[in-house]
Parts: structure tokens; C-alpha cells; sequence
């Protein structure tokens, strides 16, 4: 990359007569790349940070009827700190998160360290293959498995016609455990990929080094597979993590009483609650203790890899 | 074909410019007619009323009629519950008819956002049910009203005959019967639900608005709570949920047990000793419906005695047709909970009671905070 | 791949990452497989084999504007997003400009944002600004998650090519935007295809942002998500939920294969 720009630089200013403009863009690399960036930029902004600050502002409002009273108050975040159901909401949505979370990462390292160190030929045909079902429809995926858990779903008459058990399993469906198990299979991708990739970039002959020296094969992945495929992990903690504890479509479908999420009251507010100020409340809660969240674990992992380095 | 003949020469590393840019030209050919076809499309589609309803309505059985006029079924849009489907038209949401109920209606037209129906304009008209015009709160101006009555019916326990041991009288008891832990089933929309706590703790329907009600009716939905299996929307939920046994009970609207029923499933639409919840739905227009004209259609077919058929026999609900009835004998009519003379059935129950904005928000905020377990 | 490290087939990782994707697939499948089952309810035993849901499904015309609708919008969005992801991907790769991690960085937040504050957030962008809910404010939503993805596609389509081809034809003097057609583009052109399909298909598929901003006209995830309450659609939902499942199937298949063609080196 840093090559590219430099011959680019150095090989630019000969040729060339434009229009002035053009000379002048021609001559200005920065600004012909801000140039070009800008109509993505203008479309991420009006779609991003412009709604982003009327659901601030709309957060700051409060509830009036059919309508809302537009002066400016911390009501709602006052309301979301002292009322228990917010912060119990909150805490489940971390918690199911957390444990989905977890659960994909530790399910698919080993899947992404296969595909890295012992798979040799056709590996895009794997990682298509392990990819593919996360490009298709999230409520289908959703739907499938309540097909699955159901009461006289695949999971359970398949037990019962093979005398395992004696009445369908009813925690299987309308729980915390239904959500995520869908969580951590609807966003397997999510994990393996940045898992592969880390994994991938790993330079074996440190492997064969550890080898050469003695290491068993337990020694050697704890010494220097592990922690040099961190970076991975962190990624896909991340990337499973953060969107998933503002799911509402899985706790909806899958959850029961039990097992709503704080996506579910946000939709409710915006919905049959009618609250859109304490909706928007909600979601600026929901991203500041994601952001938080995300800076803890940033500066825990960190601290831990320092440590180990 | 053309993209795979080009992936295969692109890995071999064999596409000239020329064949790419031929390539991209018919891709270009094919995206440009793309836009233009489904533009055409769009324009038929558009012309057609759209209609905003609960889900099921949205079936070619009930729009024979408008079929017949217009060739094509309109556009549906589909909403879970009434509350719901207000925010979202005050959201910004244009429709031309929409699907209120009784309990409701006060409140739409108070929003400003509908207008009276002429009905002059409507052919089947004269056979509509007069009781069920005259709703609190229906005259508007000019001898028009604001909501066209359509389908009728009750909230009640749909239960297994052969899975629920009857104690005594069929009642609202069996939905909070604990020998039922996990097996009980309830509609998620307030506008169901509290309503039925309220026959449940014994408010009567015309206090509902006090804080003791209040109070009253929040303390018998905590109690409920821990039996239940799933609060939904979703009737299908319901209804597969009480097929499979999952559920032995749940509170349902009359078609849960009507379709179960077709199904040879054994279920029962409990008639409760304390009374069923009745309500009457009907049909509104958006102030701005696009499609005026379309949306009398719309409103026209829903109230035939081809749609009113449909609905009896198929839904179990009751119609605002009094037509619709004459193709049904008086034991049938007895067996779905209906009767020709719509009073019978209505006043025999609770008959839900319109209430205030202020009352509305409330109660679903509690509601649903006690759904989440607070 | 250098070493003689682990040449030896590792047989319990094997079996695992056949179980793996056992697991990965068994659940979408079984909804082509209720989908042929002639009862009502999805339940087993299955009840024997029908094509009658398939039948129905043609004769539905919800469903089919529905799929309309869908079409038309992951077509508008596949094509702007697109086209916006290649010019951010080109300015990204080939100009030094202060600040471009982070521009990276802002558009990528919509794939680490949970879809229902983006939703939400511009549901209320829409309202305050007085736009009526429609196709266009689904497409709008749609472009915003499509473009990371289609950036994320491009960009190593346009880091792996060689600059010096650029160079070799502005030294034969040709203008700048002839240079990108006639060399740059053709080289990126697989990436392109990719991007395309790839945001066609999760704007087909995507229901969450629909589900706030769609208006009278359903896509295809929010006509199945009105069905869902509805059971005499039930298996019609299977049946057309089948057809969908391959269809995106088909489409990501053909994208990974193009979009990966030439970097295969890399993988």
C-alpha cells in the first residue's frame, strides 16, 4: 500500500493538461480521494450519524399524548436508571449475548484451525461452505430452529422414537437456552472467519521451532498458536457480541417470558408501548454500555497479551 | 449461462476486453430493462386500495367482489395489534382502510387521522346489522359514521378436551389453573389480555380506568405470569402449540378453535361462567387514502355475504352482514358461539369499553413490564 | 505453506469439522423438507409427499408482489451500493488521505451495530423529516448495511492488483478515467460481480431494518413475517421459504466463487 501511494506521488505530476480543476485534483492526491470517498461518505452520514443525533436528541424528550413534549429533560434516563426492569433487561441481554458469544468461539476455533493447519487444498471451497448459511435470511435461520426445539419438533420426537425420553423436552423451546443456541449457530460466520485468518497468518516454521525444541503438541498451541491467534478471538468476540445483544427477532420468536431481551422493549416502545422518547432512551443506553463493554475487554485483552509477551 | 462462461474464462485468465466489455454491455442492457419492467409493475400494483389489517385477512376468499371489479386482490399490510398499528400510522403510515376495533375507535378518530365514511357509497349496506353500527362514539357528521363494522366475536379459552380436566364450570380459572405450569398459552396484545384479567379479578368493565382496577388487574396478570408458556401474537403459535398437546389451554379469538377444530384436533371454545370478552372490529379510512374509491371496494367486499360466509364458517367469527347468517342453521350458529342476533352474543359477555390515550399508554407499559417478569 | 508441519491427518478434528457442518446446515435444511410434507402443522411423523404448497404459492398474488418488491429494492441497492463501495474502495487504496482508518472504521459500523438502533434511528429520521414509509426508506436502510459488506468485498480486489499497470497506460497517455476503464476496472471486475450478488442477497434476505421502515408495500422476509401469525399459510411459508433459501444460496455460492477468483494465493 504505502508503495502504491509513493510511485503514485513520484510518477503523478508529468503527464497531463486538464482543466484547471482538473489539474488541481490531479495534483492533490488527498483531496482526489476525499473526492471520490465523498459520495459514500454523504450516504453514511445522512443514513448514520444524522438519525444517530435525532434519536439523541429524541432521547432527551418525553412522551405527550398522541405527541411529544419537546422540552429537553434526563426523565427517561432517570427512568431507566431507577426503575430495576431496565437494568435487569439489560444485564439478560449481556448475559445471553455473553454466553452465545462464548460458546460460538470456542465451537468454531477448532473448526478454523482445522481449515488452517490441516486442510491443503480447496480451502475457499471450505470457507465458502462454512460461510454460506449465514448469507441467507436471519429469520429463516430463526425459524428453522423453532421447527427444531419445537415441543413435537425434530429434536424431540427423534428422542422420543428412540425411547430416550419419555414426554417432549419443554425447556428446549420458549427459553434463554433456544436463544442462544440460535445466537451461536446464526452467527458461526462471524467467528470463523476472523479466527481462519489469524490462524492462517501464523508463521508454522515458529511451530517447527517449538517442535524442534521439545514442546509437545499441548505446550506448543498454549505457547504460540494460542496466543498469537488472539487477535482473532478478539474480532470475533466483538463481531458476535455487539450486534447481538440488540437481537429482537431470536428472543421473539424463541425466547418465551423469560427469555425477552432489551431489542424486544425497544421494539415495544416504538410499537405497542408507544414511547419513542424512552425508545430512543433504550438504544443510546444500549449503545453506550455496548461501547463500554467493548473498551473493558479491549484493555483486559490487552493487558492479558502484554503479560504474555 | 453468460456468467458462468465468463467466471470460467476469468479464472484461466482468458477474458479479452472485448468479450468483457460485451459482457458488460448485455449486463448493462439486462439492469437497464430491470428497472423499467418492474416500474410497470409497480404502477399496477399501486393502483390497488391498500388495506392495513390483522393478520389472516389478508386472503383472496374474503375480496371476491373487489376481485371481480379489479382484477388483482389489494395490497395488504399486516399489524399484530391495534395499538400497534396506530403508532405506526401515526408514524407517517398511509393506508386507505385500516381494522380497528370498538375498544379502539374513539382514539383513531381522536387522532385526526381518518375520515367519516359515506355510506351511501357502500352496496351492501343496507343489510349491515344496525346494532353494530351504533357503537359510543361512531356518528360522525352528516349522518356518516367513522367505522363500518366487519367481523365480531369473542376472546375466550380455547382448551384440549381430552388434556384439561374440567373443574367444574368452564371459566377464566383454567388459565390461571396451576396443575397447568408451562401449559397455558395467552394473546401478548393488552388490548386482549387486561381486558380478560379484568373479567378474571372481577372489575367490571365500566371501572376498568380506576387505580384500584389498576391495581386489581396487574396483581392477577403477576400471578398468571409464571404459568404461562408464551405470550404471542402469532395465533398459528397458539393454535399448533394447543395441536401438539404443548398447551392444554390459551387464550384465543373464536378462529383458533374453528380451525382447530377442522383440523380434528379436540378443542373447545370455553364459554367462561364469568362471560367471554366481546368486541366488534370494523373498518376505517385513512383522511389521506390515495385510492378512495378502491378503499369503498375494499370495504364493500369485506361486507358481502360472499366474505361473510367465509368468516363464519371457515373463522367462527360473526359478521356485520345479517345476510351472511341466512346459509347457517341455528345449531351450527349455536356451535360456533354465535347467533343471528349479534346482541345475544355481545352483551351475554364483557363488551370491551373504549378508553382514554393516557389510560391506553398505561396499561400496555404495565403489561408488557409484567410480561418481562417485573 | 512452507513446512512439513502437520502433514498427518488429524482424525478427531476431522471428524469434528464433518459434525460441524452437519450441525451448520441440518437446521435450514429441514425447512425444504417440511416444505413436501402434506399436513397443516409441522410436526413429525412427516404425513406423506405434496407438492400442493408449491402449487399454492403460484397461484398468490401477495406473494408475488411481494417478491416484486423485494427485487426491485436488492437490485437499486445492490447496484448504488455498489458502485459506492468501488469508488470508496479505489480512494481508500489508492490515495494517502489523513484520517482514512477511521473513515474505514465509520463505514464499517454498520456490521458491529445492532440492526435495531439503525432501524430505529432512522424510523425517526423518516418521521421527524415527514417521509411516508415506503420502498424507498427500505432502500435506504438496505444501503446502509449493504455497503460495509460491499467495501468489504472490494477492497482486497483492489489492494491485490498491480499498480504498475495503471502507470504503464498513463505513461502511453491515456486520460485518467480511461486508464480505469480500460485496466482498472477489468481487473476488479470479478469483485464487482461479487459485491452485486452479495448485496442482493442480503438486501433479499434482510428483515430487521425492513421491519421498521417498510411501508404499505411488504418485501418478501415481511410478507413471510405477516404469514407466520397465519397457520393455512403456514406450509406456503415453508414452500416459498425453500425457494428463497436456494435461491440465496445459489447467489452467495456463485459471489464467493467469483469474488474469491485470483486471490485464491492469498487464502
Amino acid at each position: 500500500m504505502a508503495e502504491t501511494s509513493l510511485s503514485q506521488a513520484k510518477a503523478d505530476p508529468t503527464p497531463y493538461k486538464g482543466s484547471r480543476l482538473g489539474g488541481l485534483l490531479h495534483r492533490n492526491e488527498t483531496l482526489r480521494g476525499y473526492l471520490l470517498m465523498s459520495p459514500t461518505m454523504v450516504i453514511m452520514t445522512v443514513g448514520i450519524l444524522v438519525p444517530f443525533i435525532i434519536l439523541l436528541v429524541m432521547s432527551f424528550w418525553t412522551r405527550e399524548g398522541f405527541g411529544f413534549d419537546t422540552t429537553l429533560t434526563t426523565t427517561n434516563y432517570q427512568r431507566v436508571w431507577t426503575e430495576p426492569i431496565f437494568g435487569a433487561l439489560l444485564s439478560r441481554s449481556f448475559w445471553i449475548s455473553g454466553v452465545a458469544t462464548v460458546a460460538t468461539v470456542l465451537l468454531c476455533y477448532p473448526m478454523a484451525y482445522y481449515v488452517a493447519f490441516h486442510v491443503h487444498r480447496n480451502k475457499m471451497m471450505w470457507i465458502i461452505l462454512m460461510t454460506l448459511p449465514f448469507w441467507t435470511s436471519y429469520l429463516l435461520r430463526v425459524f428453522a430452529w423453532k421447527v427444531i426445539l419445537g415441543y413435537e419438533g425434530v429434536i424431540n420426537s427423534g428422542l422420543m422414537s428412540l425411547g430416550l425420553i419419555e414426554a417432549p423436552l419443554e425447556f428446549l423451546l420458549y427459553s434463554q437456552t433456544a436463544v442462544i443456541i440460535t445466537l451461536a449457530h446464526a452467527w458461526a460466520a462471524f467467528a470463523i472467519l476472523p479466527l481462519y485468518v489469524s490462524l492462517e497468518k501464523i508463521d508454522k516454521s515458529l511451530l517447527e521451532a517449538a517442535t524442534d525444541l521439545g514442546d509437545g503438541p499441548v505446550t506448543r498451541f498454549l505457547r504460540i498458536t494460542l496466543p498469537l491467534s488472539m487477535p482473532g478471538v478478539i474480532a470475533a468476540s466483538f463481531l458476535i457480541f455487539i450486534p447481538t445483544t440488540g437481537d429482537y427477532i431470536t428472543p421473539a420468536l424463541l425466547g418465551g417470558p423469560d427469555g425477552a431481551m432489551i431489542g424486544n422493549f425497544i421494539q415495544l416502545q416504538f410499537g405497542a408501548v408507544n414511547n419513542w422518547p424512552m425508545g430512543a432512551t433504550l438504544s443510546i443506553v444500549l449503545m453506550l454500555w455496548i461501547s463500554a463493554i467493548a473498551l473493558v475487554f479491549l484493555f483486559v485483552t490487552r493487558k492479558a497479551q502484554e503479560k504474555i509477551a | 449461462m453468460d456468467v458462468v462462461d465468463q467466471l470460467g474464462s476469468v479464472r484461466e485468465g482468458k477474458l479479452s476486453r472485448r468479450a468483457f466489455t460485451r459482457g458488460l454491455l448485455s449486463a448493462g442492457v439486462a439492469m437497464a430493462t430491470v428497472p423499467a419492467g418492474t416500474r410497470r409493475a409497480m404502477a399496477a400494483a399501486e393502483d390497488q386500495a391498500s388495506y392495513f389489517t390483522w393478520g389472516g385477512y389478508d386472503i383472496p376468499e374474503l375480496f371476491v367482489p373487489y376481485q371481480e371489479k379489479h382484477g388483482e386482490l389489494p395490497n395488504f399490510s399486516i399489524f399484530g395489534g391495534s395499538e400497534e398499528a396506530l403508532t405506526k400510522m401515526r408514524g407517517g403510515f398511509v393506508v386507505d382502510v385500516s381494522h380497528p376495533c370498538n375498544s379502539g375507535m374513539p382514539r383513531w378518530v381522536k387522532t385526526g387521522l381518518f375520515q367519516p365514511i359515506d355510506t351511501s357509497r357502500l352496496s351492501n349496506w343496507p343489510d349491515v346489522i344496525p346494532e353494530l353500527v351504533d357503537l359510543p362514539g361512531n356518528q360522525a357528521d352528516g349522518g356518516k359514521i367513522w367505522m363500518t363494522p366487519f367481523d365480531w366475536g369473542q376472546t375466550s379459552v380455547t382448551y384440549r378436551t381430552d388434556l384439561f380436566e374440567l373443574e367444574g364450570d368452564e371459566s377464566w380459572d383454567m388459565l390461571w389453573d396451576k396443575r397447568y405450569t408451562g401449559r397455558l398459552g395467552s394473546l401478548a396484545s393488552g388490548g386482549d389480555a387486561w381486558w380478560c384479567g379484568a373479567i378474571k379479578a372481577g372489575v367490571p368493565m365500566s371501572d376498568i380506568a380506576t387505580d384500584e382496577a389498576f391495581e386489581k388487574i396487574a396483581a392477577v396478570m403477576r400471578e398468571q405470569r409464571p404459568l404461562i408458556r408464551v405470550y404471542t401474537d402469532d395465533t398459528t403459535t397458539l393454535e399448533q402449540a394447543l395441536s401438539s398437546g404443548e398447551m392444554a389451554a390459551a387464550m384465543t379469538w373464536n378462529s383458533s378453535a374453528t380451525l382447530l377444530q377442522s383440523e380434528g384436533v379436540p378443542v373447545k371454545f370455553a364459554n367462561p361462567k364469568e362471560g367471554a370478552l366481546t368486541w366488534v372490529c370494523g373498518l376505517m379510512v385513512h383522511k389521506d387514502a390515495p385510492n378512495l374509491d378502491r378503499a369503498y371496494d375494499v370495504i364493500d367486499s369485506l361486507l358481502s355475504v360472499d366474505s361473510g360466509k367465509f368468516m363464519i364458517n371457515d373463522y367462527g367469527y360473526g359478521h356485520s352482514n345479517a345476510k351472511s347468517f341466512n346459509e347457517f342453521d341455528a345449531e351450527t350458529l349455536a356451535n360456533l358461539g354465535l347467533s343471528k342476533n349479534p346482541a345475544d352474543v355481545l352483551e351475554a359477555g364483557h363488551f370491551q369499553i373504549p378508553q382514554s390515550q393516557e389510560w391506553e399508554t398505561r396499561m400496555n407499559e404495565t403489561f408488557e413490564q409484567i410480561k418481562a417478569g417485573f | 505453506m512452507s513446512g512439513t508441519y502437520i502433514k498427518r491427518p488429524n482424525r478427531p478434528l476431522q471428524i469434528y469439522a464433518v459434525i460441524f457442518l452437519i450441525v451448520l446446515y441440518t437446521p435450514v435444511l429441514f425447512i425444504p423438507m417440511f416444505s413436501f410434507n402434506d399436513s397443516l402443522y409441522v410436526r413429525f411423523p412427516l404425513q406423506g409427499f405434496t407438492l400442493q404448497w408449491y402449487g399454492e404459492l403460484w397461484t398468490r398474488e401477495p406473494v408475488w408482489n411481494a417478491l416484486w418488491n423485494s427485487i426491485k429494492v436488492g437490485v437499486v441497492v445492490s447496484l448504488i451500493s455498489t458502485l459506492l463501495g468501488v469508488v470508496a474502495a479505489r480512494a481508500i487504496t489508492r490515495y494517502r488521505m489523513p484520517g482514512k482508518s477511521a473513515l474505514v472504521t465509520f463505514i464499517m459500523m454498520p456490521l458491529v451495530i445492532p440492526g435495531i438502533i439503525f432501524g430505529v434511528a432512522l424510523l425517526v429520521l423518516m418521521s421527524r423529516m415527514g417521509v411516508p414509509l415506503s420502498l424507498y426508506t427500505v432502500t435506504v436502510g438496505h444501503l446502509i448495511v449493504c455497503l460495509p459488506f460491499a467495501v468489504a468485498t472490494l477492497l482486497p480486489r483492489f489492494e491485490g492488483f498491480d499498480p504498475s499497470m495503471e502507470e504503464a497506460s498513463a505513461d502511453l497517455g491515456e486520460n485518467g478515467w480511461w486508464t480505469f476503464w480500460r485496466v482498472t476496472f477489468p481487473m476488479v471486475f470479478p469483485g464487482v460481480i461479487a459485491s452485486m450478488l452479495l448485496t442482493f442477497t442480503i438486501s433479499f434476505d434482510e428483515f430487521i431494518m425492513a421491519f421498521f421502515l417498510t411501508g404499505t408495500d411488504p418485501t418478501l422476509p415481511m410478507y413471510i413475517w405477516g404469514q407466520l401469525r397465519f397457520p393455512q399459510e403456514f406450509p406456503s411459508v415453508l414452500a416459498l421459504s425453500s425457494l428463497i433459501l436456494f435461491v440465496s444460496f445459489a447467489l452467495v455460492f456463485v459471489a464467493q466463487r467469483i469474488g474469491r477468483v485470483g486471490l485464491e494465493d492469498e487464502l
